[in-house]
């Protein structure tokens, strides 16, 4: 559905004539005149207004009843007053109902000081009480999850959380039990309130009824800072607010911005701050020395790694990953390609199409932008979860389809929590993504004969493409969509996840893509296109600023000619082979086998892990998002601006600085004459932006200023104009090798949780979540290999096996099963009863929700 | 129940009641051999929707379930067009003193049923439920007795009557709150959900049920429409006052050595019901103070009887018609034990969601036990009639007024009585050991 247009009216409040958008509601309308309407139930984040709470009373000309100014739409010459008499009593009286019951604990209450009741009581109430009876009495504090605890007597009963629950993220836990003023909000049985998205609840609360429980006690408003900047751990980049006491972040807030996250933030992100102060993070460099890695002083091992890289040459490979800032990407780059002298540079461990096509994915005419899912005619999720790979779109698709009333097709091997609200979700093999992108191609493009082929050797059916196509088209869903497209172009959306295109048949894929896009005509228009879930954080940023095997800034012909370069999919082999010998690992994580296989390893990390503890050779420590200065590029392009919050902690330098003094030190062993040789000349933050908004055409002319709090989306810009040309399809496209038949006829899907990642591991509140491994089958499937919930089984693959729990879903096709691993590769693969183990099994954490 | 009707003096017909304590009324052929069913095959016969809504904008009907709002006016509001559209009828009737609609379902349930499928064929309805208060579960069996009969006989269902016309009707069960009459909290308890009342606007003719137009009315109003047609609008826009069209059923309780349901035209004395219908209160005993339509009216006096019985004479009063349950109350009673019974009753059933009508229910409630128990001051009837104010124009729906309307209309008008409650009890009770009890701790939350 396109965006609604806008009509500018004049109404009066308080006697100033203002210009407002017609039908805004009067409490937004009026604060266009700087007038101030109090609210507390009000909160458009959620939807249409509940008029619950009843501050926002206010006179309207011609209306004898006072009127909810959150639920009356602005009109043309509409006359308003907020400071009569009547006004005033009708306001006082609110804040004396909502008092008489209010334990009014100020002074043990987390929210004070930042708490809308003080302020509307200071600002609306009268400012004395009647009420001389016994108030209403709770059992109080209690959990209401391991992260949020409740007050019930501090509750005004506003319905923000239960809306949020049951209208935004739409867990529907949270619920109102009983009536009247003995009201309370509860899940339904009791059961702790444990989702995705539970902590923006606390945020919501206007009053200290709902608090963090990682929070509770540890800080007053005016003993904290507050600082701006972008959370990196996942590629959805939420603006946030860092408080900060005594340079220790303490909590999280959203920065709500529009067009990244729509205020809100998962739990991941609200609550992961933990990690930066906890003892097992690395906070000074280490090298191995007698087998186990020693604190050293960062003159040493920066020598060491210099001296290593320098040694290796084009024998060493570079790999980055996770929230690697656009400058670290670029400076990596120029010190593998510059100092060291290697090709070999990536940031997609699981490889991916080459330049041209990268490209042409990325291409500025076909991209998405975050708000285009919630005004598109269509959206299509392809190849992702979106609650797990970049959980905040989660919350923008629900809201498109709820409120504007997108139509969604959901296609995945692995079932969706979206599943429930698409109008057509359709499965196909794990692994399969391009034989499906070939086969939708194939049926918009009215191929017909290729689709059965097609369909077939993804792992699904003709009715269910049909399907798709009939969501994207606008035509009823089994009506029996046809491939032509008479009703015109739509605002379509694809959300792909990388993973699509990763693998060894990743450019075939980006093809499929491709066409699938030239088909819906997506290129060039406003309002529709292709939106990327990157698998790293700045998984874009970093393609941009170079960090690509093939490309280099912009996506440039890489400087090094023709020789050949190792990408992270080759990684292994490289190293196995021999033709690499040492690696350095920028914020990238690699599986032990590989490690192994190195001579050398550097690791650039926040967290050891068994793997690096067993064979890094140095380890660098890296910044914590919190402390980091830069700029990262969102999947829908926009540059974003990171800026530290805190100071480093322990011996942790900046990454630009790390990487310019390696840099340094590289060249200078390259080149005795010249002691100057590799110096990249940054001495500072800002000097790396410089440098890399140089280098990369697409970011030319920006500065930091500009970015500012809200970023820059770089395809809107002029500048755009110098991305790398590239076809974008159609191509002619072949059968891809069909769904592998196993002889144990289970095939292994893998996903990622939300709750993996060392950061939520790191943090104590959040280490309950932590996913236990387990293996999602179909019942049909567990009764034929006698296994049942619960049991504990191997799930062997090409020799590798891992234990897990199983977990019964009826949504999982018949014939595979998903575990949760970055170990394991798409596959056949079995499944097997593990032998007893001794000791009770180890209690489910809370069901982690996926 | 006796059925009367009565007209300044002289007798009318009565219309709704007509033959009510026939034998068998309550089965298909019985209604049929009386008439029944006639008014509807001659609105599918010969009559368009738009014919039907005349007929019904002309009989000056005007909703029995509390509101007064002219039905015919409500049924023009619902939008044209090709989509699903819902007829509710209200049968939740939970207002104390009120039991006219649980009279009529349990002995005419087909006047009912075809009242409402002319009236769905009015409003371009296709979906039809009637919302019963749970407690009603002999007369949500007789309906739905009455409904499988009529839809044996092709009166319900496809194809109506062999017209073209369609309806599905379905008889649903409430489960015990007063707030589901609230035509919203209705809309929101039949969908499954919480019965909160829902923010207006929107109305439910424009986003009911599912968010489709919707047209809710009262039991005793949909009842009405098959006469109406049999009589013609304007015929029946004869009976009773100008502004006050028909008959209407009242429901008399309290201090009358007669209570009970009767019928009476629009316009009637209000003495004539009291004394007359329901013979007044015991022997020796005087009409204290009475409300003309369920408690949640402002409370009328001795002084008031003589005021017509109409939805205009008894606004000018002060009061208002409402739900039309007359409920006496003699001078046998103390008002203190009234307005605290009363208070209980809506603090019980607010829904809680907004603040003026949550808050306020208890703190009155909490002042009145004070009264109650001599803990209080005559500056408290200060208080608690500011809270009344406070609370009446300011909720979201109009159960709070309906607590704040008659209890500030008791404080107003039984002020020295309040008084000298507060004077005796506090004789009675001059340490305050007495003490209204404090609410316990209300739940053992979840997790610890
Ligand atoms: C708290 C509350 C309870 C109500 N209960 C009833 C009820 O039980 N039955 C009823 O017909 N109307 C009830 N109403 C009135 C309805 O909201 C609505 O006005 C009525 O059903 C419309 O029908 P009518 O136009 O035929 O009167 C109630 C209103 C309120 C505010
Ligand atoms: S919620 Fe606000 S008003 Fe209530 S105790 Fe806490 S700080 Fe005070
Ligand atoms: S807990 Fe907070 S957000 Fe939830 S209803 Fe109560 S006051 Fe509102
Ligand atoms: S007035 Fe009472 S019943 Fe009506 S919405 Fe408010 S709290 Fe609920
Ligand atoms: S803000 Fe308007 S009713 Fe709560």
């Amino acid at each position: 559905m396109p965006r609604p247009e806008i009509h500018m009216i004049t109404f009066t409040v308080d006697g100033r004539e203002v210009r407002a958008p017609e039908n805004a509601m009067l409490v937004d309308a009026a604060k266009l005149g700087d007038v101030e309407i109090p609210v507390f139930c009000y909160e458009p984040k959620l939807g249409q207004p509940v008029g619950a709470c009843r501050m926002c009373l206010v006179e309207i000309e011609g209306i004898p009843k006072l009127q909810t100014g959150c639920s009356t739409p602005v009109k043309d010459g509409m006359v308003v007053i907020t400071q009569s008499e009547r006004v005033k009593e009708a306001q006082e009286a609110i804040v004396e109902f909502l008092l008489v019951n209010h334990p009014l604990d100020c002074p043990v209450c987390d929210k004070g000081g930042e708490c809308p009741l003080q302020d509307i009581s200071f600002g609306w109430g009268g400012g004395r009480s009647r009420f001389i009876e016994p108030k209403r009495h709770f059992e109080k504090p209690l959990a209401l999850s391991p992260l949020i605890a409740i007050d019930r007597e501090r509750c005004i009963l506003c319905y923000r959380c239960v809306r949020f629950s049951q209208e935004i993220s739409e867990d529907y836990q949270l619920i109102l039990a009983e009536r009247s003023a003995d009201t309370y909000v509860s899940t339904f049985d009791g059961h702790p309130y444990v989702a995705p998205f539970s902590g923006n609840i606390i945020e919501l609360c206007p009053v200290g009824a709902l608090t963090s429980q990682p929070y509770r006690f540890r800080a007053r408003p005016w003993d904290i800072e507050g600082a701006g900047s972008v959370c990196t751990l996942c590629p959805a980049q939420c603006n946030v607010e860092l408080t900060v006491r005594d340079e220790r972040v303490l909590r999280v807030l959203a920065r709500q911005h529009p067009g990244v996250d729509d205020g809100w933030l998962c739990d991941k992100g609200r609550f992961a701050y933990q990690s930066v102060h906890v003892d097992e993070r690395i906070t000074r460099p280490m090298v191995r020395e007698g087998g186990e890695l020693r604190p050293v002083s960062w003159e040493r091992a920066l020598d060491e790694a210099a001296g290593a890289l320098g040694r290796a040459g084009a024998q060493s490979a570079v790999l980055a990953g996770g929230g690697a800032t656009n400058e670290e990407g670029y400076l990596l780059q120029r010190l593998a390609r510059e100092a060291v002298g290697t090709p070999h540079v990536d940031s997609r461990a699981g490889g991916g199409p080459g330049r041209e096509l990268a490209a042409a994915l990325g291409a500025p005419a076909l991209q998405a932008t975050v708000p285009d899912l919630e005004h598109a005619h269509a959206v299509l999720v392809l190849e992702t979860e979106p609650v797990d790979d970049m959980p905040i779109v989660d919350l923008r698709i629900r809201k498109g389809v709820r409120r504007n009333r997108v139509r969604l097709a959901v296609a995945t091997p692995r079932p969706s929590s979206l599943d429930r609200n698409a109008d057509v979700s359709v499965r196909y093999a794990p692994g399969c993504g391009e034989a499906f992108v070939a086969a939708l191609s194939a049926m918009l493009g009215g191929e017909g004969k290729n689709v059965d082929e097609l369909a077939s050797s993804a792992g699904t059916t003709v009715e269910a493409l049909r399907g798709v196509t009939g969501v994207l088209r606008g035509v009823e869903v089994g009506e029996g969509a046809t491939g032509s497209d008479e009703a015109g172009p739509r605002d379509i959306v694809i959300l792909w996840g990388e993973r699509l295109t990763q693998g060894r048949r990743g450019a075939a894929a980006a093809r499929g893509l491709l066409n699938v896009a030239a088909r819906l005509r997506l290129g060039g228009r406003e309002g529709a296109g292709l939106l990327e879930v990157p698998v790293a954080a700045n998984g874009r940023g970093l393609r941009e600023a170079g960090v690509l095997h093939d490309a280099g800034p912009g996506l440039s012909e890489p400087p090094h000619g023709e020789m050949a370069a190792i990408d992270g999919l080759e990684l292994p082999d490289g190293l196995a082979r021999g033709d690499l010998t040492t690696l350095l690992l920028w914020d990238a994580e690699v599986d032990a086998a590989t490690l192994a296989a190195a001579g050398t390893v550097i690791a650039h990390a926040a967290f050891l892990t068994d793997a690096l503890r067993a064979h890094a050779t140095v380890v660098l420590p890296a910044e914590s998002y919190a402390e980091k200065e830069g700029t990262v590029t969102h999947p829908d392009g926009r540059v974003q601006r990171l800026r530290p919050a805190i100071g480093r902690q322990g011996g942790v330098r900046p990454g630009w600085q790390v990487l310019a003094d390696l840099m340094a030190r590289v060249g200078a062993t390259q080149d005795p004459a010249d002691p100057g040789a590799g110096d990249p000349r940054v001495l500072t933050g800002p000097m790396a932006s410089r440098q890399l908004f140089e280098a990369v055409p697409v970011y030319a002319g920006l500065t930091l200023e500009e970015l500012g709090g809200r970023g820059v989306r770089w395809p809107a810009r002029e500048q755009a104009a110098a991305w790398p040309r590239a076809d974008a399809g159609p191509f002619g496209l072949e059968v891809p090798p069909g769904p592998v038949k196993a002889n144990g006829d289970l095939r292994l899907g893998t996903f990622r949780s939300i709750w993996a990642g060392p950061e939520v591991g790191h943090s104590p509140a959040l280490r309950f979540l932590v996913p236990k491994p387990r293996v999602e089958m179909a019942p049909a499937d567990a009764q034929r290999r006698n296994v049942t919930q619960g049991d504990h089984v191997t799930v062997g693959h090409n020799g590798a096996a891992l234990h897990a729990t199983v977990v019964l879903r009826d949504a999982v096709p018949r014939g595979t099963v998903f575990v949760e691993t970055d170990a394991l590769r798409a596959g056949p693969v079995d499944v097997r009863k593990a032998p007893p183990r001794a000791g009770p099994p180890a209690p489910d954490p809370a069901e982690a929700p996926s | 129940m006796s059925t009367t009707t009565a007209s300044n003096g002289e007798r009318a017909q009565p219309i709704l009641f007509r033959g009510i304590d026939e034998e068998g009324l309550h089965t298909l052929e019985v209604y049929r051999r009386r008439g029944g069913y006639d008014s509807l095959k001659r609105v599918l016969d010969a009559m368009s929707p738009a014919d039907v809504l005349a007929e019904l904008q002309a009989s000056g009907l005007r909703g029995r379930g509390g509101a007064g709002f002219q039905m015919g006016k409500k049924v023009s509001f619902m939008p044209a067009g090709q989509m699903d559209k819902y007829l509710i009828c209200n049968a939740d009737e939970s207002e104390p003193g009120t039991f006219k609609d649980r009279e009529l379902m349990q002995k005419s349930p087909h006047m009912l049923i075809e009242g409402m499928i002319i009236a769905a064929y009015a409003a371009g309805a296709n979906r039809a439920f009637i919302y019963i208060r749970g407690e009603y579960q002999a007369q949500a069996d007789i309906l739905d007795a009455a409904l499988v009969e009529a839809q044996a006989e092709g009166l319900v269902g496809e194809r109506i009557l062999d017209s073209d016309f369609e309806l599905t009707l379905v008889v649903h069960r409430g489960a015990g709150a007063y707030i589901c009459g609230e035509e919203t909290g209705l809309l929101d308890s039949l969908e499954g959900k919480r019965g909160n009342p829902r923010l207006k606007p929107p109305f439910p003719a424009n986003q009911g049920l599912y968010q489709g137009p919707t047209l809710i009315n009262n039991v005793e109003t949909l009842a009405t429409v098959p006469h109406i047609i049999r009589m013609g609008g304007a015929e029946y826009a004869k009976v009773g006052t100008e502004t006050s069209t028909g008959t209407k059923l009242v429901s008399v309780s309290g201090n009358v050595q007669r209570p009970g349901n009767y019928e009476v035209e629009l316009g009637t004395p209000s003495r004539e019901i009291i004394y007359g219908l329901a013979g007044g209160p015991p022997e020796g005993r005087t009409v204290k103070l009475w409300f003309p339509g369920g408690s949640s009216a402002p409370v009328l006096t001795g002084d008031d009887l003589d005021v017509p019985y109409d939805f205009d004479a008894l606004a000018k009063a002060g009061s208002m018609l409402g739900s039309g349950a007359i409920i006496v109350v003699d001078d046998s009673v103390p008002v203190v034990a009234v307005a605290l019974k009363l208070a209980k009753f809506y603090k019980h059933e607010s829904c809680g969601k907004c603040t003026p009508c949550r808050e306020g229910t208890r703190w009155t409630v909490s002042m009145l036990e004070r009264v109650d128990n001599g803990l209080a001051t005559p500056m408290d009837l200060d208080i608690m009639a500011s809270v009344q104010e406070q609370i009446i124009g300011n909720c979201l729906c109009v159960l709070g007024d309906a607590m704040a309307m008659p209890i500030g209309s008791m404080v107003a008008k039984f002020r020295d009585e309040f008084e000298a409650h507060i004077e005796a009890a506090r004789t009675r009770n001059p340490f305050g050991d007495e003490q209204p009890s404090p609410d316990p701790v209300l739940v053992q939350g979840a997790a610890a």
